[in-house]
């Protein structure tokens, strides 16, 4: 073993001394940085040792951090040397007791005039210390907590009064500020436990109240909520079935044999934790399969075992097969078209766990713990992997969209023709004509369509509208849906009726749709409709922009004729007689008019 | 029996000097990079690899070689 795996060994150990952890960092960041990045730390208490446990996190994630230490309880002077040094991150740790000496034990002799005093002159204190910090790019605050305990056994007292209410005031002054992240340290205390938190000989002496291993949770929590000082970005959850979603082998135990009722031991577990997989899919975490099995097999626990939690349509890809896993996680990454390295894997078997990790270094491997009433734990390491950072509303059910999309990648290897491929999408296309209900979709689209945009032409509302009821216009509008869901309207192609000429003043689409057919499918319906009206002749334009290149030769693949070229424009006519746009048969086409 | 190495290496692992410095002269006088802060985190490393635990009024004195030497010898002996 290399002198740094055994470093980084100490690292990892929960009962590593701090002389341990001091040499392993100190060996550690001899090394050339691979990352680096700068802390600062400003608290009302003396957090010096919190520094080493950063230091230590960074290290784990393959980041060497520099730490910058502020004044004793200086918000404001603090972030202004922060900012001089060029430092970019800060942790920020106001402490309750040293808001006033001994604040905590003085509160219940303070007048209500003098707290709500106190509580403005630390919301004004740290709104100026944040308004300055405002283009740092992350603050990691810490939440007040209490020193002391409540003397009361129902925990509630002058202090957790006073607690909720400072909390709160912090928690209002952040608000404003997307760059700050609030950690809870009460939930710090109570997990790693009052007693080991504290030291009170420090305290009272140094107004040094933590503990290393207090320090050690917090930084944990902080590389948690940096994905590890932004070092990964995991998006897709890999899971194993046999003894990792159910008890038991499906394939020898059988329907009836494996272990997942919610009232016995040990499927309860089992149960318990596709309950919590399920939750990280409702919060846009994309869940596939990997297991070693027949397909049938885990299809039928899907779609009849009474007890399943996990649906199929919460399964965006499924490799279940018996080929290699390094194998199948790299085919999935493939379909997904996300790195290896945004992949978090779970599985129960020693084996495979290796097999990855040695071949896919960048997955991040979990084994199923063997005690089976750890496997909670496990998971809430691996929902923290995933939600710590925090997640936003739009990456919500993701699952839905990717899957679409991964359905059609592995569509798309079984055909041999691509037309063959495009007929078993079962591809429908419903065409409009003046569409009311629709003009503020296709005022958008045709907004904010770019790439497939042949004039670039933009219309508002209003002109939509005007267009609609102009005698001499027509707006086309075309909903694409097949079998994975609807696409919705993603098509629109404005006509310009005059003197016997059909011309397209503009067609656009939606990058959604490109490259099935749609594009073309549309064009029959169109040109009958100006053949009724009178029209002899169809003319088109292409304009060309920055970025619709893609579109350059449209025209000429519908069946156009290219009539002169500028500099600014290719112009196309045909009559309509001779117009016979490409055939699309894979394509059901409705017209409603 | 106290063993003077393991006490050395922690000294000079949490005061971040060169194990050679700390001898039987060592101090906060005559190590320079031995503050208050590091004092803690030492008193700190001390308990953790001996298991002990150090009375509060002797936490913030022993502050040389020599006494941290004579009250963890005493520490260790009563136990």
């Amino acid at each position: 073993m290399s002198s740094n795996n055994a470093d980084t060994l100490v690292l990892n150990k929960a009962d590593s001394t701090l002389t341990q952890v001091m040499q392993a960092v100190a060996n550690l960041e001899k090394a050339e940085p691979r990352r680096s990045l700068s802390i600062g730390l400003s608290s009302s208490a003396t957090t010096e040792l919190l520094g080493l446990y950063l230091r230590k996190h960074g290290l784990l994630s393959g980041t060497h951090i520099t730490i910058h230490l502020g004044n004793y309880d200086d918000p404001i002077g603090d972030v202004d040397s922060f900012l001089s040094a060029g430092i970019e991150h800060m942790v920020m740790l106001p402490f309750l007791d040293t808001l006033m000496p001994s604040f905590e034990a003085q509160l219940e002799s303070l007048t209500p005039e003098l707290l709500a005093a106190k509580e403005l002159d630390v919301r004004n204190r740290y709104r100026m210390a944040f308004e300055k910090a405002k283009f740092f790019k992350s603050i990691f605050l810490g939440s007040f907590h209490r020193f002391g305990h409540a003397a009361d056994v129902s925990g509630a007292d002058a202090v957790s009064d006073v607690l909720n209410r400072f909390n709160q005031a912090l928690r209002e002054e952040a608000a404003a500020f997307p760059n700050i992240c609030i950690i809870d340290t009460e939930d710090v205390v109570r997990t790693v436990g009052h007693t080991a938190a504290f030291d009170a000989r420090f305290y009272f002496r140094s107004k040094a109240p933590y503990t290393g291993i207090y320090f050690n949770e917090l930084a944990r929590r902080v590389a948690s909520a940096t994905r590890g000082f932004g070092t990964h970005f995991y998006k897709v959850l890999v899971l194993d079935c046999d003894n990792t979603l159910w008890g038991g082998v499906i394939g020898e135990d059988l329907m009836g044999g494996i272990k997942l009722s919610p009232y016995d031991y040990p499927g309860n577990i089992f149960w318990r934790m596709q309950h919590e997989f399920a939750a990280l899919e409702r919060n846009g975490i994309l869940l596939c399969l990997c297991s070693k099995n027949n397909l049938a097999d885990v299809d039928e626990v899907f779609q009849k075992h009474p007890e399943m939690i996990l649906k199929p349509s919460q399964i965006v890809v499924k490799k279940v097969n018996w080929n290699d896993k390094p194998t199948n996680l790299r085919a999935l990454a493939q379909e997904l078209n996300v790195g290896l390295d945004s992949i978090v894997f779970l599985d129960d078997s020693s084996f495979e766990c290796d097999a990855v990790r040695q071949q896919l270094p960048m997955v991040k491997t979990i084994q199923v713990p063997a005690t089976l009433s750890e496997y909670p734990r496990v998971v809430k390491e691996i929902k923290e992997l995933f939600l710590a950072g925090g997640i936003s509303a739009d990456s919500r059910c993701k699952t839905e969209q990717y899957r679409q999309r991964a359905d059609s990648v592995t569509l798309q290897t079984q055909f041999e023709s691509q037309n063959a491929y495009l007929a078993s999408l079962e591809m429908k296309v419903e065409l409009s004509c003046n569409e009311t209900g629709s003009v503020a979709r296709i005022s958008e689209l045709s907004m904010k369509s770019n790439q497939f945009n042949l004039t670039t032409r933009r219309f508002s509302e209003a002109e939509v509208i005007k267009l609609m009821q102009s005698p001499d216009a027509a707006v086309y509008s075309l909903s694409v849906s097949d079998k994975f869901g609807k696409a919705g309207l993603t098509g629109v192609v404005f006509m310009r009726y005059f003197d016997g000429v059909a011309q397209i003043d503009n067609f656009l689409m939606s990058c959604r749709v490109i490259g099935r057919g749609v594009e073309t499918a549309i064009w029959s319906e169109i040109s009958s409709n100006a053949a009724r009206r009178g029209c002899a002749a169809l003319r088109a334009t292409y304009i060309p922009s920055a970025k619709n290149a893609q579109v350059a030769d449209f025209y000429e693949r519908l069946g156009l004729p290219l009539t002169d070229t500028t500099v600014d424009a290719k112009y196309y006519s045909a009559a309509l007689t001779s117009f016979t746009p490409p055939v699309t048969p894979w394509i059901e086409l409705t017209y409603v008019g | 029996m106290l063993d003077e190495n393991t006490l050395k290496q922690v000294m000079a692992t949490l005061l971040t000097v060169d194990i050679t410095a700390i001898d039987s002269e060592a101090s906060m006088d005559t190590i320079a990079t031995w503050d208050s802060l590091r004092h803690m985190n030492l008193v700190l490393a001390l308990e953790e690899e001996f298991k002990v635990s150090i009375p509060d009024e002797d936490a913030g004195n022993i502050t040389s070689y020599k006494l941290i030497m004579l009250v963890l010898e005493e520490l260790l002996q009563a136990k």
